[in-house]
Formats: structure tokens, C-alpha cells, sequence
């Protein structure tokens, strides 16, 4: 693997939000000669990179069933409001397809219909469609997915595997938030939210507001220390997920192999020399990961984000295996280079 | 145009059917008076008395929204339902709901066989949905979290469709008990709303009409979308096991094409108890216990015989047409041409251009803005698009409506797909077909593979009485 930096952009990445003369779509870009030069360089580096860590390249259809994603535990309704959907030219029996909204979903459709046994490492390079109201509508992303293997073993590789390929792509300054919804989830259902509440709650403490800890605390007061630190302290070292333990164990004793998890992430960030943070979320999709989850940051932009989603792949009709894995937006990689 | 030179005037559209008496009472106690309207004029355009900046159309009560959110008309007064199956899609469209009226409107519910559960309907099978409302319906299954499911998009009467047709109905409350369906759920509060295009009401002096729409005697029920509890533990279910029906089943229309249905039958010496002309129950009897006989909508028929819910039924060509030309390889076929109900459908004009044919038109109107959208309304979508793929019209816009149809041109669309039998009503409107698309008359439609057995022979039988007095037509 070659780790010299890449050449500038030839040319600038469109703005989507441009005027145009209604010839081309909202949300849609085209790259020029310079912009798919660039792509191909940084696609390369991430491809020599999952190879080496033993990823094999897939790719998935563009269109894809509605149903994949409509069960609970794949996309939140707030996600399926913004997907495209539509009637197929045979689709007088109803059934909707979308064009591809998350790459995940679709690889954990792949990996059960080869078996939905043993351990698969794949990655790959293709774009989402979400509507967007001002933003891109078509994202590249590039991303490893690996199913069968637990958290203790593949969560530190996941990890690792995102360091290894934002130093290849020649992004530096890099640091990783990780969170674990598993725990926020037990937190959340010892203070009594139904699932439906969990998720409410989840999104007000992502955005950062502070009252959703205060509310929890005064319907579940034994929890209320426990709660604050998960939500309103940042940790910065495994010494944080010690204390973490400390304080949730005696009131929820389930979150034992949670905390365990997430001390495993952190001491392989302490020991790979990344700057991390211990924070109460770092993902949206709540509902579709149920371990660690992470995100990989570098001058104040997001670069990769991921986690575990275990139940994933059963809740689309395969066998039930772990997974876990991550994407970046390849164009974003793009323009935080140049 | 800066907002001092803007002498466009004000448009409101308003509703008509149910709604026309109730509003117009109201407007004119708001003195926003339109003469002619809440009389049931024909009229689709109207002047406001004393507000000589003011201008009224008449449209559907389910096109409304689209007029408003497109920025053709500044305001509108339509149902909730319609409203919301827009916004509910396409949140970012322009429309502000702006009052509700205290007129009552109609709630949406999720409605079944009576004994039904939506969490065993759910459980039990993919969930089959009929609906006018797809938008409405998404949202809510989506929230229900339902697993997997099939939306039917019908045209009208989505309460027919259970239990035999469909799991699940969702469809007005009152049609629900009338069809003696179980009401499991509400999905959407009704009432009826006065609204308005956000772009217009930030940038255009609006107040000739809207200090009298806001002064309209109002509610404080806000209404709409209603957002379920997810249901809990229900996991993916596999389709529903294809049974082969010992019944041979027969859809015959009601409304417009009913009467057309009913002397095509007679002439081929059918009859059903319960299904003459001026009456119709949603299961007429035949007096061959193997056929089974159901009253719908015949824009809902091709779709219900793809499905193989029909062994027969009695169409439109125009509607296995629009059909076909949004699902091409659906299994549904043309087993007949009763030769009634006769007319031409096409690509309908101002009678005022001078052009011999649609590229001359188009010409026209492109002549100052080679990039001008070309806006082709109808009652048939897919035909109206496919009709404008054909034509190469480029840019364009679909609009599709659902009633008023000979007002939208030329002012809110420059053609109009539609079907005329003598020409009249277009002649009465100033409007003429410049293309035609296709001669309709009525027909009956199979599934494309003959059905096997008794089926099959009972089908063979009626085509061929109701071929034999076609013929006799002629």
C-alpha cells in the first residue's frame, strides 16, 4: 500500500445547490475529469486498504425492496420518509422498491442469502439515495462490513481498519467519538422509556440537550447519577468507562458486557494512539445498531461512522450472526483533503 | 416583477361536491361573495363581488392542494385528507395551512373484517392495504411498523376490497360502517382547511382575499395525521400462500359505466340480482352458485384481475390501457370489445391557437422560452405520461387531477388528456382534441393465462355470449 499524499483537486466539486437550468436534478452531481481522478485515487487507497485487513470488494443492486427496510430495527420512520420509493413497471401487486437508501441493510441482505453463516469480511464502493432538502441526494460511500464475529474480536479490528485507511487516504489529525446503544438503551429502559420513547429520548441527547437527563432522572432518582455521567460527561480514557461501571452496575447490572464492550474499544484507541472521546451517541440510526458505535472526525468533519448491529441481519429474514462495520462519503473525504 | 408593478390577480381555488354549500355559506357571510358558486353553477371561473383583483376556480376537492403547492392559485379551501396525502410526501412543499374552517370533515381509519387485529393481520401474512390515500397509508404502516406490506392504490372504494380482496382498508370512517368493516385504528383527523402558497405570502400583497378568508368562522381542533404506537414483537411474515379458487368471480362497475354494463349483459342474456340499471349492491347474485359477483370501480378492475382476485371484468379500455402503460408486463388482457360506451380519447387544446398540430403548438408556446415545462393534466396519469414521452415534449409536468378537467386549460396546463365522446363539452369549453390517442368502448378482461377447470370453461362460456351480442351491436 502506497501511504504518499494525493495530488490537489483539478477542479472544484460542484455546489448541488447551483441554479441550473432544470437540466440537471437537485441533490445530483456530475464529477469531471479532475473530481473522478481524485475519486479513483481515494477509492483505491480505501480498496488496497480493506484488502489488506482481508475485505473483498461486493456490490450491491441500485434498486432494492421497500420491505428490506421498513421492519423495526432497520430505518427509524424518519429515515423512510426520505427515501425513494416507487411503483416498479411490475408493481400492480404493491410492492415498492427504493433505490438504495443504506448500504448496510443491503450487504446483510447478501450475506444471508450465501448462508448467513461463518465470518464474511467484505467492503464496498457505491452510492445512497436520501432526499435531501439542500444537500447531496446521491452519496458515494465506501465501507467494510464484517458479519459473524463478536464484539470482543471485531469491534477493535473495525476500529483499527478505520485508522489504518484514513492514514492511507492521507487524512491526518484524526479522532474517534464511541459511544454504545446498547447501554443507552438499558439506561433509557430502566427509566421506564417504551421503544418508542428510547428513540425521542436518544435524538434530544444527541442534539444536546441537557433537560433529557433531568427528566429521566426524576422518574428513575437511583439511576440519576448513572445517567448523568453516560449523557453529560465525555470520557477520555478507559479510566472514564471505569467509572462508568462503577456507577451503572449496581442499578443496572445487565449493562455488565455493554461496559465490557466498551472498554475494549477504548483501550484499543489508548493503545493505537488515537485521540478518543467516550460519549453517550454518536449515531442517528438508533434503532438498527445495538453495540459500540463510532465516528471518526478530522478538522471538526465527520470522515467514517459505524458500529455493531447484530440483530440486523435476522431482522431481514436471515439467520441470525453478529455484524459490525462502517462508511465514510467518499466525496467528503474528497473535500476535506483538498 | 418587483411586488409594486405586480398586478397578477389573486386566486383562490375553491371545492366542489360536498363542500361547495357549506363554503360558499361561509363566504358569504365573510362577504367574499361568489356569485354562481354555491348555486352549483357550471361554470368553472367566477369573479368576487366588490373585489375586482380577486379571481375563483372551481376545482376537485383532492386537486386543490396541488394548485396551491405548484403556485397557481394563492389560496385554496380543501379537505385535511388531501392536504395532509401531499405534505405527508413532500414536506418541503410550499403550502401553509393557514385556518381550519368549522366545517366537518371526514376521519381515515384502518379498517378490516370485523374480529380482525391489526397486530394478527400483521403477524399472519404480508398485509395486503387498500387505499385512495398511498401517501397517508405509508406514513401510518410505516409508524405501525409493519413489517412488510402492499399498498393497492385504488381510484375509489377502498372498503370493498376487504376481506376477500385485501387485509386491510384505509378509507373514511363512514365508508367503513357502511361496508360493515371493524374499525381498528384512526389515521387521520379530518376538517377542512384554508391554505395558501408560502412563496406568495411572502412576496405578494394577498390582502383583497385573505382578510376575509382569515375572518372565516374557524375551529381549534388541529386534526391531521394521527401517529400510531409501533406495534410490538410482530416479526416478518411470508406472502400469503396462493390458493386456487373454486369460484368463478366476475367484477361489474358502478357509476358511469354501469348502465353501458348492464345492457351488455342483458343482450348476452345475464343477469345478476341486485345489478340493473340505477341499482347496484356490492354483491349482486348470480343464479350460477359458482360465480361470485362483486360491485367496483372500473378504473380499479384491471389491477384486481392482475391480482387474480377476478376471473372476469367488465372495463374501460381507456382504464387497462392507463393501466398497462404504468405496468407493462402485468398479466391482465382484453377477452372482449362490448363495443358500447364509445369515445375518443386524446391530447385536448385551446380552441384559440391556430396550429394544425401538437408540435406546432408546442412551438407556440415555447416561442419566447425554448425551456418552457410543457403542464399535461389528466385524469389518466400514466397515459398523460406516456403520451408526452411519445411526443417528445421534453420538459413537461404531469398533473394529475380528478374531476373539472375542461377548466384546467389553457390557464393551468397547456394540454389536457382526455376523452370525449361527441365533442361538445370540449366545443362548449372552447377546446378541441388536436391528437387522438385511442378509441374507447367498454370490454371485459381476464388474466392473461386462461384460468385451469371449471374456471376456465365458465370464462370461455361468457366471452363468448357477451362476444355474440357485441357482434350483434354492430
Amino acid at each position: 500500500m502506497t501511504t504518499e499524499s494525493l495530488p490537489t483537486m483539478e477542479t472544484t466539486m460542484p455546489d448541488p445547490a447551483t441554479p441550473n437550468r432544470g437540466l440537471r436534478s437537485n441533490g445530483m452531481r456530475d464529477l469531471g475529469p479532475g473530481d473522478m481522478a481524485r475519486f479513483r485515487q481515494i477509492e483505491a487507497r480505501f480498496l488496497e486498504s480493506a484488502a489488506a485487513a482481508g475485505y473483498r470488494e461486493i456490490r450491491t443492486p441500485t434498486i432494492e425492496p421497500l420491505h428490506l427496510y421498513t421492519a423495526a430495527g432497520t430505518l427509524s420512520p424518519q429515515a423512510l420518509d426520505r427515501v425513494y420509493s416507487f411503483l416498479d413497471w411490475d408493481g400492480w401487486s404493491g410492492e415498492r422498491v427504493v433505490l438504495r437508501p443504506d448500504a448496510t441493510v443491503a450487504v446483510a441482505r447478501w450475506y444471508g442469502e450465501q448462508g448467513g453463516a461463518g465470518e464474511q469480511r467484505v467492503s464496498y464502493v457505491q452510492p445512497v439515495y436520501r432526499f435531501a432538502p439542500d444537500g447531496d441526494r446521491e452519496v458515494w460511500q465506501c465501507g467494510v462490513e464484517l458479519f459473524g464475529a463478536g464484539a470482543s474480536s471485531a469491534d477493535a479490528e473495525l476500529l483499527l481498519l478505520a485508522r489504518d485507511t484514513l492514514a492511507a487516504i492521507g487524512i491526518e489529525g484524526v479522532s474517534c467519538d464511541i459511544a454504545h446503544a446498547g447501554l443507552v438503551r438499558l439506561a433509557f429502559a430502566a427509566a421506564g422509556l417504551s421503544s418508542t420513547e428510547q428513540l425521542e429520548a436518544y435524538d434530544r441527547v444527541l442534539e444536546g440537550d441537557a433537560s433529557v437527563t433531568a427528566d429521566l432522572a426524576a422518574t428513575h432518582p437511583q439511576g440519576a447519577a448513572a445517567l448523568r455521567l453516560l449523557s453529560e460527561v465525555d470520557g477520555t480514557s478507559v479510566g472514564y468507562v471505569a467509572n462508568l461501571r462503577a456507577a451503572m452496575l449496581p442499578v443496572i447490572p445487565a449493562a455488565a458486557s455493554a461496559l465490557d464492550e466498551l472498554e475494549g474499544a477504548a483501550r484499543a484507541l489508548e493503545a493505537a494512539g488515537v485521540s478518543f472521546r467516550v460519549r453517550a451517541g454518536t449515531a442517528r440510526s438508533f434503532e438498527y445498531y445495538s453495540g459500540l458505535t463510532f465516528r471518526f472526525t478530522a478538522a471538526g468533519r465527520e470522515c467514517i461512522s459505524g458500529g455493531r448491529y447484530d440483530g440486523l441481519a435476522e431482522t431481514i429474514g436471515g439467520s441470525a450472526a453478529p455484524g459490525c462495520g462502517w462508511a465514510a462519503n467518499l466525496l467528503g473525504l474528497a473535500e476535506l483533503l483538498s | 416583477m418587483s411586488p409594486a408593478n405586480d398586478t397578477r390577480p389573486v386566486r383562490v381555488a375553491l371545492p366542489r361536491g360536498d363542500l361547495r354549500m357549506p363554503v360558499a355559506e361561509r363566504l358569504r357571510a365573510a362577504n367574499f361573495i361568489v356569485e354562481g358558486y354555491g348555486e352549483g353553477s357550471r361554470s368553472y371561473r367566477f369573479d368576487v363581488n366588490d373585489r375586482p383583483g380577486v379571481q375563483v376556480r372551481v376545482f376537485s376537492d383532492n386537486d386543490i392542494p396541488i394548485q396551491v403547492a405548484m403556485g397557481q392559485f394563492d389560496f385554496g379551501i380543501a379537505s385535511r385528507m388531501w392536504i395532509d396525502e401531499l405534505l405527508v410526501r413532500f414536506p418541503n412543499d410550499s403550502i401553509v395551512p393557514l385556518r381550519r374552517l368549522d366545517i366537518e370533515g371526514e376521519t381515515l381509519v384502518a379498517a378490516a373484517a370485523p374480529g380482525s387485529t391489526l397486530a394478527g393481520l400483521a403477524s399472519s401474512g404480508v398485509m395486503r392495504v387498500a387505499t385512495e390515500y398511498p401517501n397517508i397509508a405509508q406514513h401510518y404502516l410505516t409508524r405501525l411498523r409493519v413489517p412488510d406490506y402492499r399498498l393497492y392504490e385504488v381510484w375509489a372504494q377502498a372498503e370493498a376490497w376487504p376481506p376477500e380482496d385485501a387485509e386491510l382498508a384505509i378509507c373514511s370512517a363512514s365508508a367503513a360502517r357502511r361496508e360493515g368493516l371493524s374499525i381498528l385504528d384512526e389515521v387521520h383527523r379530518g376538517g377542512v382547511w384554508l391554505i395558501a402558497n408560502r412563496a406568495a405570502l411572502a412576496s405578494r400583497d394577498l390582502s383583497a382575499a385573505l382578510a376575509p378568508l382569515v375572518s372565516l368562522p374557524g375551529s381549534n381542533d388541529w386534526g391531521g395525521v394521527v401517529e400510531p404506537s409501533p406495534l410490538a414483537g410482530v416479526q416478518r411474515a411470508l406472502p400469503r400462500p396462493v390458493v386456487e379458487r373454486e369460484t368463478f368471480r366476475i367484477a361489474v362497475p358502478d357509476g358511469h359505466a354501469q348502465r353501458h354494463t348492464v345492457t351488455a349483459l342483458a343482450e348476452a342474456g345475464i343477469t345478476f340480482e341486485g345489478y340493473a340499471e340505477g341499482e347496484a349492491v356490492r354483491h349482486p347474485v348470480s343464479s350460477d352458485p359458482e360465480v361470485i359477483v362483486k360491485v367496483m370501480r372500473p378504473q380499479d378492475m384491471p389491477r384486481a384481475v392482475a391480482l387474480g382476485h377476478f376471473d372476469l371484468a367488465m372495463t374501460g379500455r381507456d382504464w387497462l390501457r392507463a393501466f398497462t402503460a404504468s405496468f407493462p408486463s402485468a398479466p391482465v388482457v382484453e377477452l372482449c370489445d362490448l363495443k358500447r360506451s364509445k369515445y375518443r380519447m386524446g391530447a385536448v387544446i385551446t380552441e384559440d391557437l391556430a396550429v394544425e398540430s401538437i408540435e406546432e403548438a408546442v412551438a407556440f408556446w415555447r416561442k419566447d422560452d425554448p425551456d418552457r415545462p410543457i403542464r399535461v393534466a389528466s385524469e389518466y396519469a400514466s397515459l398523460a405520461d406516456e403520451y408526452a414521452r411519445s411526443r417528445h415534449l421534453r420538459q413537461y409536468r404531469v398533473i394529475p387531477i380528478s374531476g373539472a378537467s375542461e377548466g384546467f386549460v389553457p390557464e393551468d396546463a397547456e394540454i389536457l388528456i382526455e376523452g370525449t365522446e361527441t365533442g361538445s363539452t370540449l366545443r362548449a369549453n372552447r377546446l378541441r382534441m388536436i391528437d387522438v390517442i385511442m378509441e374507447s368502448t367498454n370490454c371485459a378482461i381476464g388474466a392473461a393465462t386462461r384460468p385451469p377447470g371449471r374456471r376456465g370453461e365458465l370464462r370461455d362460456r361468457f366471452v363468448e355470449r357477451l362476444t355474440a351480442a357485441a357482434e350483434a351491436v354492430e
